[in-house]
Order: structure tokens, then sequence, then C-alpha cells
């Protein structure tokens, strides 16, 4: 497979991005991607790696801050004309109908009337759609519009299919009947579909798909691993080689999302992932439930219903706080953990505040606010904005406000915007070692 | 039960914080004032025989045609104008950066002041017709139109989601098509709704627009509100209430035959697809319209003709890099050329602006500033002091409207037909019943200010109200709530950030109703109260340019000025602490 022309490829792709409080997020860095012919390659990693926002240079719908995005050897200034894009949110406009929906694309490609009206019925017959052509999109499912996003790329039989999460609205059930049929539209040469690129957010489904699986890191987006994918298709996802080869993208974005702490420098400065104290109790208390106290990342956000890459910032915040550790792809509960879930109310707020003084971050900010008293929003805001450029402060800063809150650490008033600490747990966490 | 969906121009409007920029732009403006006025100055105006309005009712109905046909020339120029200036402020970033703060102050300003300026410079340019008159007129009424439809359209262009526009793009459409299909559909609510506020808005001057004197001269055009002016002059009862009869069947029926079934009709321009049952609204032109053959005749015309001429798409190579025509200046230096250039262009004219002002105003002396000083608080406290009394019956009042979904959409209709009327055309028979009660012009005035700013307290209490979530009030129910709790903990706070939203818009009708309203003329007497408002006219009446710019600049000043600091800080205090949304 490596053996097929190049068709696409991004060349040290670098974009930013300036958030409206004005603070600039790098959104990838230094990313090279190949797409060859004939190829499926999955994007894949957790939210905010900027996964999409590569799909959306591969289309040329941006251009990059710095690097080059060619096709087939030529530098994209544009649109990339030989590509069409199915969107997650579908995309489709409102006030047309199904056929004008699906047509959309084929009056700039030079296909008019005759031509146009029979390649917008052939476009909806491969997707199932006989019969809806003057529905419009509101009086379908979101199976049916999804079907519609398919039928409008289709129409324009392009090269490249780029989609964005295109299961990602869709549910279980529909996603998978839409999923197999996809593989059947790449494998058919009547589409003209020759290469799919597709970001997604679910792991089975990159291995259902995908030739080749990218795996992104965050913060700022980069690419981790690759991971050729070589079962023989059509998959069956109950396979034991299926599984198998889950099991290793599995261990993989496990090791891109919850890396093993760097042993040399305890006291950097992490920035606390931001999750809630609820998640992060739930956590503890499913993983009480489970034998041995411990369980897998991926089985832990199948069983609690969350994505995994959610589920992994939970069990970091749990990790920073001591009360999980996670060895490999096994997230283990501490004796810490057990005692805080054998706790009452007030006494695991007292519990927090301790394990929260000690984290690094709200640590230096106790420090600062037992100097200067009570300290302006924009003032802290500024000073994350420093320690952490990839982070939207804003975020971070209001995870930090209710995790001060609730360990009865902080006090934030948002009429005055002013961070103090709590007159109460001044001195405490020295008063109360564990 | 859904909540009622209420004109989108009750989204705040957006109050932005003082900047250079502002400062800036408000000496642009001072310069456009002193310019014109300037300019009309050259002109002696030439001697032009009032035309004769005919009181009697046969000659209404023509009158009322003319009235009509200028309010909707003026909407058909400020909607070209509102898409070409939103698209031009959400497309280009250096654009919005001057386009936006400039539109917010031009809302803001009493454009009511510029009329003396602009009718002397157009009848300069066509003496021996009316033709310059019929301009005036109509650059008057747009001037009154055309702000909250360029921001409506702004908006709802920021607002497209991203992939809609990427599934433009990806399918080759060009700028123009994207215009047409893609951004003016999604726009359409926006637009229709607050064409309705717009239209309602440019009537609110019909009378002086129509019929006003400058110096000497008596200027008039054919229309209702001038028939309501001689009307008035003469003490002809009849003919007031014919006018006003007319007016009300004007207002009627254009809501009937154009807003009723555009509303009806952009329904099907909605973005977001959350309405659960059928929009109850409908309209019988529109299912006239729809039933009718001669109309789908028309439009299958259209489209044959459309198709007949459709190639503004380029056929785009199925393959390769397609090249999407922008307005992207790829050089970077070239970039930073234009934008030193712009900027440069933008300070010399702010410069020449200020000192166009500070010419026009040099021969005002420091009685005449001091005078204009103590106008400006009377009249200002006048603006308050209307606000409050709206308030005062509109709060209440738009509480029990909006909890009651059925009571709200049995009134709407009625209400925005009310609030339409042009509230300056009863002020002289408002004025006669307060002298009968022994009220003067000087509190008098701030009952007709009421009048011309209410009806926004009234429309954005009922849809805060309405917009309140069922639940609350099933929980308010459910811990049973005394009425009184019930209102202090529910229905004000919720309603608090619409009222704010309406104070805006209030205060910033009783400023322009303070024009006509502290300067009265009916029955052959002439009544006045000191104020900024009469100054204005009154320099209007006697010519007196200097004193006019001066009285137009400072009204300008304290109302940006209010705007920016105080409704602002309190908008955005009743968003964070009172607004539903999380």
């Amino acid at each position: 497979m490596t053996g097929n022309a190049v068709l696409l490829e991004a060349e040290h792709v670098t974009q930013r991005f300036r958030l409206p409080n004005g603070q600039v997020l790098e959104a990838l860095r230094d990313v090279s991607l190949t797409v060859r012919e004939h190829e499926v390659v999955a994007l894949v990693g957790p939210s905010g790696c900027g996964k999409s926002t590569l799909l959306r240079l591969l289309a040329g719908l941006a251009g990059p801050a710095d690097g080059a995005v060619r096709y087939r050897g030529q530098p994209l200034d544009g649109v990339l004309g030989a590509a069409a894009m199915v969107f997650q949110s579908f995309a489709l406009l409102p006030w047309l109908t199904v056929a004008q929906n699906v047509a959309m694309g084929l009056d700039a490609r030079g296909v008019h009337s005759g031509a146009q009206r029979d390649a917008v019925a052939r476009a909806i017959n491969l997707v199932g759609l006989d019969g809806f052509e003057q529905a419009y999109p509101k009086e379908l499912s979101g199976g049916m519009k999804q079907r519609v996003g398919f039928a409008r790329a289709l129409a324009v039989a392009p090269e490249i299919l780029l989609m964005d999460e295109p299961f990602g609205s869709l549910d279980p059930l529909t996603a998978e009947t839409l999923r197999s049929q996809v593989v059947d539209l790449w494998r058919d040469p009547a589409t003209g579909v020759n290469t799919l690129v597709v970001v997604s957010h679910s792991v089975e489904e990159a291995v259902f798909l995908a030739g080749r699986i990218v795996v992104f890191g965050s913060n700022p987006g980069h690419v981790r691993e690759e991971l050729v994918n070589p079962l023989p298709y059509p998959r069956q996802e109950r396979s034991p080689e299926f599984e198998a080869m889950v099991d290793r993208l599995h261990g993989i974005l496990t090791a891109t999302l919850l890396p093993e702490p760097a042993v040399a420098a305890p006291q950097r400065l992490v920035p606390f992932p931001r999750v809630h104290v609820s998640e992060v109790m739930g956590l503890l208390d499913h993983l009480l439930t489970q034998p041995g106290g411990k369980g897998a990342v991926f089985e832990l956000a199948e069983d609690l219903g969350v994505d995994y890459d959610r589920m992994s910032a939970v069990v970091r915040g749990a990790e920073q706080l001591g009360w999980v550790t996670t060895p490999g792809e096994i997230v283990l509960l501490t004796p810490a953990g057990r005692e805080l879930m054998a706790m009452d109310d007030a006494a695991r707020k007292d519990a927090t505040r301790v394990r929260l003084s000690r984290q690094p971050l709200f640590a230096r900010l106790i420090a600062m606010l037992r100097e200067e008293g009570a300290v302006d929003d924009e003032e802290v805001l500024a000073d994350l904005t420093i320690y952490f450029p990839f982070i939207p402060a804003d975020s971070l800063y209001q995870t930090i406000v209710e995790w001060g809150r609730y360990a009865e650490l902080l006090d934030h008033k948002p009429d005055v915007g002013r961070l103090a600490l709590l007159a109460s747990s001044e001195g405490a966490p020295e008063l109360r070692p564990e | 039960m859904k909540p009622l969906r209420f004109p989108l121009a009750l989204t705040p409007p957006l109050v932005r914080r003082l900047g250079l920029a502002d400062i800036v732009i408000l000496c642009l403006v001072g310069g456009v004032i002193a310019a014109v006025v300037a300019f009309a100055r050259e002109f002696e105006a030439p001697f032009h025989e009032a035309v004769r309005i005919d009181l009697r009712p046969a000659a209404l109905p023509r009158y009322t045609l003319y009235s009509l046909t200028r309010g909707v020339l003026a909407l058909l120029v400020s909607y070209l104008f509102a898409l070409s200036y939103g698209w031009a402020a959400a497309k280009s970033r250096t654009a919005e950066r001057v386009l936006l703060p400039l539109l917010d102050i031009l809302q803001s300003i009493p454009v009511l002041g510029f009329l003396p300026g602009l009718v002397l410079g157009l009848v300069a340019l066509f003496p021996t017709r009316n033709v310059g008159l019929e301009l005036a007129a109509i650059v008057m009424i747009f001037t009154a139109q055309a702000w909250n439809l360029a921001f409506s359209f702004y908006n709802s262009l920021k607002s497209l989601p991203e992939p809609l526009c990427d599934a433009c793009k990806v399918a080759g459409w060009s700028p123009r098509r994207t215009l047409w299909q893609l951004e003016v559909p999604a726009a359409a609510q926006g637009l229709v709704w607050n064409g309705m506020l717009s239209m309602a808005g440019g009537w609110f001057f019909l009378m002086v627009n129509e019929a006003f004197r400058l110096g000497d001269h008596d200027y008039r055009l054919p229309g209702i509100g001038s028939y309501m002016s001689v009307a008035l002059d003469q003490g002809n009862v009849p003919a007031m209430a014919l006018a006003i009869v007319a007016m009300t069947v004007m207002i009627m029926a254009v809501d009937q035959v154009l807003w009723r079934p555009l509303v009806v009709w952009v329904e099907k321009f909605r973005l977001d697809e959350t309405a659960g049952g059928a929009p109850p609204a409908s309209s019988w032109v529109l299912a006239f319209l729809r039933r009718a053959r001669l109309p789908r005749r028309l439009a299958v015309l259209l489209r044959t003709a459309r198709r007949a001429t459709r190639s503004f798409e380029g056929p785009l190579r199925a393959a390769g890099p397609v090249s999407v025509p922008g307005v992207a200046l790829a050089n970077p230096i070239t970039r930073k050329m234009v934008a030193v250039v712009t900027g440069a262009a933008i300070v010399v004219a702010a410069g020449g602006g200020l000192w166009q002002l500070v010419r026009l105003l040099a021969p005002l002396g420091w009685e005449e500033w001091r005078d204009l000083a103590a106008s400006g608080a009377l009249t200002f406290a006048r603006v308050m002091g209307a606000v409050a009394l709206a308030t005062a019956w509109a709060l209440p009042a738009g509480v029990v409207i909006g909890r009651s979904p059925r009571l709200a959409q049995r009134l709407q209709p009625a209400i925005q037909v009310v609030a339409s009327f042009p509230a300056p055309m009863l002020f002289p028979i408002v004025v006669f019943l307060f002298e009968r009660i022994g009220v003067g012009l000087g509190w008098g005035a701030v009952g007709l200010m009421v009048l011309s700013g209410q009806w926004y307290v009234l429309f954005n209490v009922i849809s805060a109200v309405a917009a309140i979530p069922e639940q609350f009030k099933d929980a308010a129910t459910m811990f049973r709530l005394s009425p009184l709790a019930r209102w202090r903990s529910l229905y004000l706070p919720a309603a608090f950030p619409g009222l704010v939203t309406g104070w805006v818009t209030a205060a910033g009708g009783a400023w322009n109703g303070s024009i006509v309203a502290e300067y009265i003329e009916a029955g052959g007497h002439l009544r006045i109260t000191k104020g900024l408002g009469s100054l204005i006219s009154d320099a209007t009446a006697h010519a007196n340019f200097p004193l006019l710019a001066g009285g137009i600049a400072l009204m300008s000043l304290i109302v940006v000025g209010w705007n920016r600091v105080v409704w602002r800080s309190l908008m955005t205090w009743a968003q964070t602490r009172f607004g539903l949304g999380t």
C-alpha cells in the first residue's frame, strides 16, 4: 500500500488561533502527514488535539500558519476540488430540499441540467434515499440527514472523501449501519471515491475503517504515533484479530493520554485537568465497586458512559490528588482513595483541601493569595496564560475555583471578580498533616 | 409549551465600551455634520412656494399613498445598505474595526438634527423641482431604518455555523452564490423582524420630515404627515382625526399585506430546528398567494429565466486545487501598506472633521454654551423621568402578558400595530389634554417622551418573561410561592435583562422624541419649554447653524457616553447576574 502515489500531504504544518480573550492557542505544531491513493486514514486523539483542524487544512478550507499542504505535489491555495467533505453536524441547508442539497457542489464542477439530475439521482440511490428527494432536512432523522451528507459528497465523485466525525451525532445502531456502508462505498469502484480520511472519536470505528491510524497528542496538537492496520476488509468486529488491534490502539492512546509522570521534576507545574469534583468522586466510587479497586481506562469509560479522553482527564485529576495510580493502562485506587471514599462529606472536603494544597499549581496559587490577600481574576488569568499557553485560561480557572470552593479553600466573588483564601482555611493544610 | 418568538431585534443591542475608535468616529461624524451644514450655507435656498395641502377627506388616500411610497423606498435602500454594510463588516476584520463602532454611534445619535443641512443641500442641488425635498425626506426615513438592519445582518453572518460555511466552500460556491443561498436566507428572519421595527421607526418623524420650517422658508411635501401638520395649524379637528385613522389603516394594511406573510414565509429559513410544533403564525395573504396560480406561473417563469442566465459559476476542474476567489491580500507587505494608508486616511479625516466642527462651533459664546449645558441637563432629567414612568406601567404589564403564552400570542399583533404608530402625531392632542388638566409642557414633555419610548420596554419585558422555562414556573407552584414572592424571586429577576435592553432603546426614543416634544406648534400657537430638544428645534426654525450643530453634538455626546458607560455596565451585570442562559 505504501507503494501508491502520494495524493495529499501536510508538511510540517503549524496552526494557531486567537481566542476571544486575546490568548493565542497553537492548535497544531509541526505536523506532517502523507495520504496515498487507495488509503483509508483515521485521525484519532483526545478532543482539542487539532485533528479536525488538520482535516480543514487538508480540504483547503484554511491555510496553515507555517508549513505547506500539497495535493499531488502542488501546493494548495484554495479549496481542494478533488475532495468532498462530510460533517459531524451534517451541515445541510435547511431551506433546500434533499435533492438541492445533494446538488450543491455540482454547478461549480461544471455539471449542469440533465447531467446534474443524473448525478443527484445516482448519489441518492447509492445511500438509499430514493423517494426522499423532495423532503426538507428537518423532516429527516439524524441517520437520514447524514445519508444526505454522504450523498452530497458522493455526487461530485470525489477522489478524496474527508469525514469529520461523520457518525459522531448518530445513535450507535445507525452509526454502525452507516459505517459498514461507507466501507462498501469505498470498495465499490463505481463511486469514484479513492481515498478516505476520517477524524474519529471511537477506537473501534478507527480500527473498523482505517488501514492506517494516526494518533494525535494535545497541547499543542502533534502526531504521537502511526499504526498500520492490515486487517482485510470487510472487517469482523468480533474477531480476535480485530479485538487485538483495538487493544493495541487502546494501549497507544492510554500512553498518550496518561503519560508516565516525569520522575525528575516532581515540583514541575502541571495544569490541573479540567474536570468536575463530581466526576472524580464518581470515578472513585465506581472503582470501589470493581474487584481489586481497579479497571482499564477504556472499560471504565464504557462503564460510565463517557468519552475515553474525558475519562482519562478524570483519571489524571484523581492521580494528581493521589487517589489513584495508573500502572500502564490500569487505574488503581490507592489507600488514600479508599480512605476518602469511607469518609463523610465534611471529612472528604478536609482531605481534598490537604491534597489540593500539595498540587503544585494550587500550592503556588495559595502562596500567592497568602502573600497578597485577595487577587483580581485578571491577574490569576494572566498568570495561568503564562504558565500554560496551550490551555484556555478561562476554563482552567473555572475548574480551579470549583475545586477550591468544594474544598472550602478558596473564596471567589464573581460580582467583583476577585479570588481570596477562605478565612477558615488559613493555615489549615499545615495543621492537618495526613 | 414553546416560548413565543419575539423579534430578534430584542436581543440586547451591542453596547460597546468607550474606546479610542469612538472618539475618532465622533470626530468623523461631527465633521460630517459640519460639512453638511457648511455646504448648505453656501447655497441660498431658492424661494419655494410651499405645496398646498388639501384638507378634504378625498385627498387623504393619495397623501397616504405618497407617504407609504417614501417609507417603502427608504426601506428598500435600507435593506441594500444593510446587506452591503453588514457583509463588509463581517468579512473583513479591518473593516469591522471601523464599521462596528460607527454603526453603534450612528444608531444612538439624533438624526433629526441633520434634516436642515440635508434639505438645504438637496434643494440647492435640484432648485426647480421638489426632487431635493423628496430625497431629503427619504434619506431621513432611511436614517431611522437602516442601522438595526445592518446590525442584524452582521450578527447573523457572524453566528453562522462554521460547518455550513465550510460545506458551501467545499461545494465551490462563489461568494455571490453563498450570499444569496446561505447568508441571506440564514439572516432572513432577523431581517424581516427588524424590517418591521425599522418601518415603525421610519414613521416616527413623518410629520417633521414632510413639513418643516427653516428660517423663513416653509418646506412641505404632499403626504399624510404634512396633512396632519396643516390640520393642526388650522385647528381642524375632523381632519386630525381623519389623518390618525388613515395612518392606522395604513399601518394595519402594511402589517397584513407585507409583514405577516413575510414573517410566516421566513419560518422556512430557520437554522435551528428546535421548534416542536408547527409555528402558530398564519397569514391569509400568504395562504392566498400560495393558492393562487399566477404567482406560481411567475415563479416558474423566473426560474426558467434564471436557468437561462446561470453562468456565474465557472466550471471547476474535477481534481486539483481550486482557487476560491477571496479578498485576501496575500502579500504581508501589501497588507501592511494598505492598513497604514487606511489608518492614516482615517486619522486625517477625523482631524479634518474635528477642525470643521470646531470652526462651525466657534461663533458660540460662553453664554450659549452655558445655555446648552443647562438645556442638556434638563432634557436628560426628562429622559430619565420618561424611562422611569414607562417602566412603571410597562414592567408589570409586560410580566402579566409575558407569563401567559396565550395572552401574549393574542396581544402581540395588536401591540405591534399600536407601537408602529408614530407618537409625535399624537403629541399635540396629548398636549391639549394636558393643558385641560393644567399640566404645562415642562412636565408634559416627559409624558410625550414616555409615548416615544414605552413600547420598547414593554416588548423587551414580554419577550424576557415569555422565555422563562416552564419548570421554573412549576417549581414556584410546587413550593407554594405567594404571588408577591413569585414576582420578587422569579418574574422580576427574569425580566431584568430584557428591562435593561428596553431602557437602552426607550431612552434613545425619548431623546429623539424630545426634539418634537419640547417644541410643539398646534392651533397656530407655539409652545416651547426649555431643553436640548427645543433648543435644537428652535435653532432649526431660526436657521442658527452654530447653535444647531452644538445642540446635536452635545446630544450625541450625552447619548453615546451614557450608553457606553452606564447602560453597558448595567447590561453586562444584568446578563451575568440574571441571565437565564447558563
